[in-house]
């Protein structure tokens, strides 16, 4: 159990260390790095929590896929961006409270929550038991989720071809 | 149940322990090349290796918007693996019907690589 509870500590601090990092580095480049390590820590978290499938999920599609896209999208723009200069402090206590206010309505909200009973068997076939799920009682969010897909596919060539269509209309 | 608990969370040690050989490989490499190696460095040793040519402007340059395409496309049928890795391994317990219900998914965006294939994303010019 200890085991547990250390490797909780350490994933659990490189996500918030990561999360402050990016918050705080100039760089928009050591940014998505500073969000990878977070990234990998949930993954660990996830593990710990016996849900492997989720995890690699994490690790693929967040740490790998989004991660490119965000390079991407940061190659695109000024990537040799910095911070701009810092807010008044007026401001800063303003988000300062509202942080405040933000802790305490979360941890009122969920001090007496009850999640019911703890499932045990998580950790046996992990991926076999999401796919029974999936693929038999969710069977139409799952469909749904491919209509989703298809609307981002075609929302992002419209959204980054527009661009070319323009400049042949410019040309004729 | 606590035995197979245990057995999942021990398992996850050869993770960890294969983890921090991976990190610690190319740290030890690296200290121990800076350590073993003469250091003499000259203004022309120094400047970055670019095959003969005098290296110039920086190397982080705007990409073409091109590059984004790929990279959404990328992302979206990342996704959808996703989705096909636990299908594939409960397959044996769904049957025909999961078939029927993976064919409608993969129609789907094959649709949505059709559109893109027509909107000349996929050529290069």
């Amino acid at each position: 159990m200890s085991g547990e509870l250390l490797a909780f500590f350490i994933l659990s601090l490189i996500a918030i260390a990561g999360g402050v990092m990016m918050l705080n580095l100039t760089k928009v480049v050591h940014m998505v790095i500073a969000l990878v390590f977070t990234f990998l820590a949930i993954a660990g978290l996830y593990v710990l929590l016996s849900a492997e499938f989720v995890a690699v999920v994490q690790v693929l599609i967040y740490s790998g896929a989004i991660t490119i896209i965000m390079l991407f999208g940061i190659m695109l723009t000024r990537h040799d961006d910095r911070t701009e200069a810092k807010t008044g402090k007026g401001r800063q206590w303003l988000v300062l409270a509202s942080v405040i206010a933000f802790f305490a309505i979360m941890f009122y909200g969920i001090r007496n929550l009850s999640l019911g009973e703890q499932a045990t068997t998580l950790h046996v076939k992990n991926t076999e038991q999401i796919g029974m799920l999936l693929y038999s009682k969710f069977v139409i969010p799952f469909e749904l989720v491919s209509i989703v897909l298809l609307v981002a596919l075609v929302g992002a060539i419209i959204l980054a071809k527009r661009d070319d269509k323009e400049k042949e209309g410019e040309s004729q | 149940m606590q035995d197979l608990y245990n057995v999942y969370q021990n398992s996850y040690l050869f993770v960890f322990v294969f983890l921090l050989l991976g990190i610690l490989l190319p740290i030890v490499a690296l200290t121990a090349g800076k350590l073993l190696r003469p250091n003499k460095p000259t203004p022309a040793k120094q400047t970055t290796y670019e095959s003969g040519i005098e290296p110039f402007h920086q190397s982080w340059v705007q990409f073409n918007v091109r590059y984004y395409m790929f990279g959404l496309l990328f992302v979206i049928f990342d996704v959808e693996t996703v989705f096909l890795y636990p299908w594939a391994v409960a397959y044996d317990k769904l049957g025909i019907f999961a078939l029927i219900e993976m064919l409608i998914f993969m129609i789907m965006l094959v649709i949505g690589l059709i559109y893109a294939w027509k909107k000349k994303v996929l050529t290069w010019i």
